[in-house]
């Protein structure tokens, strides 16, 4: 199956080039303006980029706006709480700045504009949007974190690494 | 009952030990929570604490700006304290900085005086970084704003309007100017610069530069530690958390949508 019929290779290479490169640079850029330690700065790229890679895809298969945003928050909260355990560092440290890219910014925006630019219905298409992308992220968080600590609670005792609430 | 026991002889039996566990604590406390701790970390790293400095029978509630600790309820010694902690701005090498001292107090690493002064350490308000922070929130704007689809030149213009936005956020910050204003301003303001740049003679989209650039004051943070706190079962917290956000997001939208307004009102059709 051909997703991007229109497309040379090239073409396809250089946009997943964009889209990786421009979600690290976000990111990266976040975890420096909430003072993450520096050791942790290119894990927090990685979250937020692999949360926005998963965000690409679903949406390029054509799955709308708000599954993609489930699905990407779960994959990288799982990812965030893996570094976590790995490096011995607060969860929240990849987890605030690895959500950025998917925090609906642009929603917020396009309902002020729609709203400002006397296109109510849109606007308020555009509100609705944006409180179910936030739904998403919020359902996304918490699936994630019901796997971790499903997983926790088979492999962490082991470990000594007590489960979550 | 502790009501029996006259005040001097109350006195004698707290054993300054105990109120040094509770000065730690309660210090641990505030750092977590003032640099954006998550209320479930807050209160589980001081249950930790106190359990490991000895004293099994205590009690700790925290909620999104105040912490409580009891130590020894209900005995002829019970100490508790009360604190207020007003939200500050998220440092997360503090949060990552002061979980690592906890673990070490409870693996029996560290004693209670040297933590205590390194979390005084902690307190320090962190070095400036001016022109790391002002850089990061440029690339962080750029980044955004190839991210939602924009160009490089959109990329590149909203770097230029991103090194201004955190200009301007300082300034604002110099001047004591409180969150929501600071937002209103801040969304206007970016609307502004980010027209005044898409007047140059190239190919840009007003559109995806703004959005760019709004992205560092979009409350993610108020928005992620909300949904986590609702999952511990805090909800309080998540709820005062979620109303932040929801005003945040709100005094953005004001911001845009009165620039929009004003840009429209001058310029007459300056939106393709």
């Amino acid at each position: 199956m051909n997703l991007y019929p229109d497309m040379t290779l090239i073409e396809i290479v250089i946009l997943w080039l964009m889209r990786v490169g421009a979600a690290m640079t976000g990111t990266v850029a976040f975890s420096v303006l909430f003072r993450a330690p520096k050791r942790d700065w290119l894990a927090c790229g990685a979250a937020g980029s692999i949360g926005w890679i998963v965000y690409c895809i679903l949406t390029d298969f054509g799955m709308g706006v708000v599954m993609p945003n489930f699905f990407a928050t779960a994959t990288l909260t799982i990812f965030s709480w893996w570094m976590a355990f790995r490096r011995r560092t607060p969860v929240t440290v990849y987890l605030v700045p690895g959500i950025f890219p998917l925090v609906p910014g642009a929603g917020i925006y396009y309902t002020a504009y729609y709203f400002v630019m006397s296109q109510s219905a849109r606007g308020a298409a555009k509100a609705v949007e944006t409180m179910e992308v936030a739904g998403a992220i919020t359902v996304g968080i918490i699936m994630g974190q019901a796997i971790v600590s499903a997983w926790l609670r088979s492999t962490g005792k082991k470990r000594g690494i007590a489960p979550l609430k | 009952m502790s009501l029996s026991i006259p005040f001097s002889e109350n006195m004698q039996n707290a054993a300054p030990e105990h109120v040094g566990v509770m000065q730690l604590s309660s210090l641990m406390g505030e750092l977590l929570l003032k640099n954006g701790g998550e209320i479930y970390r807050v209160q589980d790293t001081l249950n930790r604490v106190i359990d490991a400095c000895g004293f099994p029978n205590h009690s700790v509630y925290v909620i999104s700006n105040g912490i409580f600790i009891t130590i020894n309820e209900g005995m002829p010694d019970a100490c508790s304290s009360v604190h207020h902690v007003p939200l500050g701005s998220v440092n997360l090498s503090r949060i990552a900085e002061i979980n690592q001292i906890s673990r070490d107090i409870c693996a029996g690493r560290l004693d209670r005086d040297s933590a205590y002064q390194k979390l005084i350490a902690c307190k320090e308000p962190p070095a400036e970084q001016r022109l790391l922070m002002t850089l990061a929130c440029a690339f962080g704007s750029a980044g955004f704003s190839v991210l939602f689809g924009g160009s490089l030149l959109d990329g590149a213009a909203a770097f230029v309007v991103g090194l201004f936005l955190q200009t301007l956020l300082y300034f604002l910050q110099k001047h004591n100017v409180s969150r929501f204003p600071v937002n209103i301003v801040a969304a206007f303001a970016v609307t502004l610069a980010s027209w005044f740049i898409t007047r140059l003679p190239m190919k840009f989209t007003f559109n995806l530069v703004v959005i760019g650039t709004i992205i560092p004051l979009v409350p993610g943070y108020a928005l992620t530690t909300a949904i986590r706190d609702f999952f511990n079962g805090d909800y309080l917290s998540g709820l005062i958390h979620l109303l932040d956000a929801l005003i945040l997001a709100f005094c953005i939208a004001v911001g845009v949508g009165v620039g929009i307004r004003l840009l429209r009102f001058l310029g007459g059709g300056f939106l393709r």
